[in-house]
């Protein structure tokens, strides 16, 4: 009896020597890759998880996980990160983030890869430009992202009001369709990213795209400067008076309650279509009006992209392993459309890829979605225009300046001229050394 | 040379032995306790140490390099007009927030402290508002005051009290009153808490005695409760002002300082300085200042307002 169980006992004891070793040998045949983006929002988590999944299942030698961050705290979490020897091995980026990161010799060049990429999957040039300074490449471009005019065909045409293309226009239509219960536009005044954004947009339809001059200097005070901000104001009057406290989501939610006939955002698709009457028929989008005259208006536009922070062989070639699945076509749509109607592609293909188009809020909303991607065709950053990138503006983006300057007008009531002489000197103190 | 007695030799060991065993308590007491002193040390002695050292140097980014540059920072502290702006904020700050939330929670302890039906439910739910976390808190008040559609405007609104909604964070003087309230409605239940033990253990003799002799509501609350209160308004005043100067998630999820700087608190600039400008020696310093000011602060209290101090004069 007693000798049955001694081979079952040495088998236990074997299995329970060897068996605990195997997951973990495995794990350590694995290249383990960690992603961190701040696409927050549970649906684009979950779609982001999605394609992770897929992509591990199909090269089981990598390990992709994503760990999703905000933008609030990314400016400061990710240089602790790196110092702590914690840093991601991938991290989704905007233009001036990557400076900050790139000073802290963070980052890895990426310009070989990017021109592989290149190869197969065209890359709109502009998206590039914005993470190419001091002879290299510094980002993988992921995803487009630009500002547009929205509204409802509905209440425009009510008012008798014509969609507006220039300043003059625009005027007049916010004051013909303010109401006792309706704002004619709804624009933000807060200091932060979005007030930035709009203020940027008024200073293209200015002719003030170009805050420095070629040799790297301020040229933000300037009369075409002082017009945006002066257009801004005026335009303000015409906003809900809370707009000094305003962020993406108050714009969103006051043009879905409809009490803002236009407002100036990114998108307004998913939040119109699960929140407001969901009619595609009914919402317009337009390019952003400027003062006439301007001879290359546009909108400001974000190349989202991704950095590789990783110095390590195998980590490398994982890391960009992953970025190529990712931007192939058929895969390439479905990571746009994580937030539908908001991401547009910065590859040739992409732009007609089936994965992208197929999406049935894209499909419902495909005329918004067109005039979106045609209207990020004239997309620009500031710090990053005609071919020129200025790193320091990430000083300058991460204090919100253009926001902090509008606040000198719209609420210490600062004249435009004052206020953006006082805008070029924070600007010039925020960049020295 | 003389013997020495039993007595005396019964003494001795007893001595020795008794000394040896209050040396093992000592010690016994340092051990126990050294765990925490090193938590303490490695939380707050340490970190203290390494932002004094960092306000010396010229780091910008976390993780940068640095050089010292001595004093500078302080310098600049100083002459900056936003620290001097963010120092005026705090003191306007911690003096609204004191007396808001001291008559709140007065006059919330005072009705608590009253017998009737559903007592004792009252006095669980004035708390929610405390256990609610602050991002729950800040969204909430964000929504009932917006200007589109919010629920206070359209109250204001529709009874005529106002004709067009109100901004209450359109300008710096109602967003700094705006902040106020909203952190004070969060607090209040908190002192109310506090207040209510207090009152709780004023002897109701004292009343009924008062009472007798025809003392008015406003000489009971003069003469017995505010006297008897004393050491509980001496640690609310202490630590409430303590705990209010550094309240920095509130604003900075309301308003992020603004609009205009018109809410920056000291905190806030320090994050600002530190994340938002890049100058991490700079915010360094500041914190420092900061620090002395509310050790200052804090030693002045004690030394002039303790309830002790008041004892040892009688």
């Amino acid at each position: 009896m007693r000798s049955k169980f001694v081979p079952i006992l040495v088998l236990l004891l074997v299995a329970a020597m060897v068996l605990p070793s195997l997951p973990a040998q495995a794990r350590q045949d694995k290249v383990e890759i960690t992603l961190w983006h701040m696409e927050e929002p549970t649906n684009r988590v979950e779609r982001i998880q999605t394609l992770i999944d897929e992509f591990n299942a199909a090269h089981p030698e990598i390990e992709v996980k994503q760990e999703p961050q905000n933008w609030g705290e990314i400016y400061t979490k990710a240089p602790a990160a790196i110092a702590a020897g914690n840093a991601p091995e991938l991290l989704f980026a905007i233009p001036d983030f990557t400076p900050i990161l790139k000073d802290l010799g963070a980052l890895q060049p990426v310009e070989d890869f990017v021109a592989e990429l290149d190869a197969e999957h065209p890359f709109y040039p502009a998206t590039v430009e914005q993470y190419t300074y001091d002879d290299h490449t510094w980002a993988v471009p992921l995803y487009n992202m630009s500002q547009n005019l929205w509204y409802r065909k509905s209440v425009l045409e009510a008012a008798g009001v014509e969609v507006p293309t220039t300043w003059d226009e625009w005027l007049a239509a916010a004051e013909a369709l303010t109401t006792d219960a309706q704002y004619g536009v709804g624009l933000p005044a807060a200091k932060n990213l979005y007030t930035d954004q709009v203020m940027y947009d008024l200073m293209i339809g200015a002719g003030a795209s170009e805050i420095y001059n070629d040799d790297g200097t301020l040229r933000f005070n300037n009369p075409e400067t002082v017009e945006a901000y002066d257009m801004y104001n005026q335009l303000l009057q015409y906003s809900p008076v809370d707009s000094p406290n305003w962020a993406w989501g108050e714009a969103e939610a006051c043009f879905a309650n409809r009490t803002c006939a236009m407002v100036i955002q990114f998108t307004v698709i998913t939040t119109y279509d699960t929140q407001a009457e969901g009619d595609a028929e009914d919402l317009g989008v337009a390019p952003i009006p400027y003062k006439e005259g301007v001879e290359d208006p546009g909108t400001i536009a974000y190349a989202n992209a991704v950095m590789l922070l990783t110095d390590d062989p195998a980590k490398k070639e994982a890391a960009e392993t992953f970025i190529s699945w990712l931007l192939q076509p058929e895969n390439y749509g479905r990571f746009l459309n994580m937030e539908p109607g908001l991401f547009l592609p910065v590859t040739e293909d992409g732009a007609t890829a089936d994965s992208f188009w197929e999406d049935p809020l894209v499909v419902k909303y495909q005329d918004q979605v067109q005039t979106m991607i045609e209207n990020s065709t004239s997309g620009r950053l500031f710090g990053f225009t005609s071919g020129n990138t200025f790193p320091s503006i990430a000083s300058i983006s991460a204090q919100n300046l253009l926001a902090q300057t509008l606040q000198l007008v719209a609420i210490d009531g600062q004249s435009p001229a004052d206020a953006v002489a006082e805008g070029q000197s924070l600007m010039e103190s925020a960049i020295e050394d | 040379m003389r013997d020495i007695t039993h007595d005396e030799a019964v003494g001795g060991r007893r001595s020795s032995w008794r000394g040896e065993w209050l040396r093992m308590e000592t010690l016994i007491g340092y051990a126990f306790v050294l765990p925490l002193m090193l938590w303490l040390a490695g939380t707050i002695l340490y970190p203290l140490i390494v932002s004094v050292d960092l306000s010396l140097q010229n780091v910008k980014i976390i993780g940068s390099v640095g050089s010292y540059v001595g004093i500078e920072n302080y310098r600049r502290a100083f002459e900056s007009p936003d620290f001097r702006e963010a120092l005026k904020n705090s003191g306007i700050w911690v003096l609204a927030n004191a007396l808001v939330q001291t008559i709140l929670a007065f006059a919330a302890a005072t009705i608590l402290k009253q017998r009737f039906r559903g007592n004792r439910i009252a006095r669980v739910w004035i708390i929610l508002s405390w256990v609610v976390p602050t991002v729950v808190v800040v969204i909430i008040w964000r929504w009932l005051l917006s200007a589109s559609g919010g629920v206070v405007n359209y109250l204001l609104v529709n009874t005529g009290i106002v004709d067009k909604p109100v901004g209450f964070f359109s300008t710096g003087n109602m967003a700094f009153l705006s902040v106020i309230l909203i952190n004070s409605w969060r607090w209040f239940p908190f002192n109310a808490v506090i207040l209510l033990a207090g009152l709780q253990r004023i002897p109701e003799e004292l009343y009924e005695a008062a009472a007798v002799d025809g003392a008015t509501a406003f000489a009971k609350f003069r003469f017995i409760t505010l006297p008897s209160l004393q050491p509980v308004l001496f640690v609310m005043g202490l630590i409430g002002t303590l705990l209010s100067f550094n309240v920095f998630d509130v604003i900075w999820l309301l308003t992020g300082g603004g609009p205009s700087g018109a809410t920056t608190t000291l905190p806030v600039l320090i994050y600002e300085t530190a994340f938002k400008r890049y100058r991490l020696s700079q915010a360094a310093a500041m914190s420092v200042i900061t620090g002395v000011i509310l050790l200052l602060f804090a030693a002045a209290f004690i030394r002039f307002l303790s309830p002790e101090a008041d004892t040892e004069e009688a």
